[in-house]
């Protein structure tokens, strides 16, 4: 199963996503794709997002079961903690 | 649901054998916000899912709250302080098991000679399944279990073309000595002792009580972490010398794959309870029982003495001034 998460994509993007995912709610996609058609969304949907941001959760054979992409502005990042791979949030530089 | 309602049932929580073996931190905060476990530093905060985790392994460097202690035990994911590069084991916070059998049946086997010698003879069974160790003396099985292991070293160095010599290691610095395959197999075993020591706690059984492994408080997880050096820790080390790759940090990774392809933690819960149990007693209850006469149990979570007793007893812990108000009224 391939969930991608598109926020702020141009239209065109959305739509065009639509043709191999189901949009379960704006801007949400699942389905079960290939990887090389997981591929080819994700090299339009970086190329494409702008100032969106985009993830894409992917099956994969780790102790986790899945992988992450991400792409787009201000996103949190996949950090890697010896295999294990965990977000990290940017801290509000205000904060104490 | 439980009060409040944040916290989880045993129900609800992963069993061991469905978690993610471990999770290594240094040098951060660990915290807890908005009911969530994080880490913390300088530009980032990691949320960490404490419910799907076995351990929790806490390096150099950090500090962690009350209220994220508080929210990793309701998560039942075990807390192991460790050294630098999880070489060592410092302490061990709770595990996720709520019985109390496997321990006390390890307990009265690890206490009987003939019992003790038995699970040691089913360890080696495990381990070299084409012999039968049923008539061997243990000076006998140990004689070739040395023998056994020394040929798989052997084997391996043949295999990958590693230079070797013989086993080397400084007890309690596994980097100190050694060249880099001995130091690969310090840092495969290191981190194979690290899940074998946070699964036993996990389901409940003692790290200490050894049956070929005595006198440390880690004995048990030495005794079934010896169950799969051949399969895990010692391929990998000679694979990754032969590669070059030779940082502590590529054992505990390739030691991690390892453990996802041959489903470690699932073989490692069911290996403990075999050698434990038998299979009659294999299920996993959440028992609340208290000891009766000779081997019986009763129901624990009812009072079987009188109140009386107790309500004067009341009294007199530390702040309990309601309580003890409201008990001096009735």
């Amino acid at each position: 199963m391939t969930v991608i998460v598109l926020i702020a994509a141009p239209r065109g993007l959305r739509g065009h996503v639509t043709r191999w995912l189901l949009e379960v709610a704006a801007g949400i996609f699942v389905g079960t794709v290939s990887k090389r058609v997981r591929d080819y969304i994700w090299e339009i949907t970086r190329a494409r997002i702008g100032d969106g941001q985009a993830v894409m959760i992917e099956p994969a054979a780790t102790e986790q079961d899945c992988a992450f992409r991400t792409a787009g502005r201000e996103r949190w990042k996949p950090t890697d903690f010896d295999g294990l791979t965990l977000l990290a949030r940017p801290r509000d530089p205000h904060e104490p | 649901m439980a009060e409040p309602w944040w916290k989880a049932g045993p129900q609800d929580l992963h069993r061991i054998e469905d978690r993610i073996s471990s999770l290594y931190v240094e040098r951060c905060h660990i915290d807890r916000d908005d009911n969530a476990v994080v880490l913390v530093n300088k530009y980032e905060t990691v949320h960490v899912p404490a419910a799907y985790l076995a351990v929790l392994l806490i390096g150099p460097g950090t500090r962690i709250t009350h209220a994220a202690v508080a929210l990793l035990g309701d998560s039942g994911t075990a807390l192991c302080w460790v050294g630098e590069r999880g070489v060592r084991m410092y302490a061990a916070g709770l595990g996720s098991s709520r019985g109390s059998k496997l321990i006390t049946r390890q307990a009265w086997l690890v206490t009987r000679p003939k019992e003790r010698v038995e699970v040691a003879r089913q360890m080696y069974g495990m381990r070299f399944p084409d012999e039968d160790p049923s008539g061997l003396t243990t000076k006998q099985m140990f004689g070739r279990e040395g023998t056994r292991v020394r040929r798989l070293y052997t084997w391996h160095a043949e295999r990958t073309g590693v230079p070797w010599t013989s086993r080397q290691y400084v007890k309690g610095d596994a980097f100190a000595a050694g060249d880099d395959i001995n130091r690969l197999l310090s840092a495969a075993n290191s981190a194979l002792y690290g899940i074998c020591h946070a699964v036993i706690t996990g389901i409940g059984a003692s790290p200490a009580l050894g049956f070929i492994h005595t006198g440390s408080a880690v004995s048990f997880v030495l005794d079934i972490a010896d169950l799969y050096k051949a399969d895990i820790s010692i391929p990998i080390a000679f694979d990754l010398a032969a590669r070059g790759l030779c940082s502590e940090r590529d054992a505990r990774v390739a030691v991690r794959d390892a453990v996802v392809e041959e489903q470690l933690l699932s073989k490692i819960v069911s290996n403990v309870k075999s050698l434990l149990l038998q299979d009659s007693e294999a299920e996993n209850e959440d028992r609340n029982e208290i000891w009766g006469d000779g081997d019986q149990t009763v129901d624990g979570g009812r009072n079987w003495g009188d109140w009386d007793v107790f309500d004067e007893f009341h009294l007199d812990i530390l702040g309990q001034t309601g309580h003890a108000a409201e008990v001096g009224e009735s």
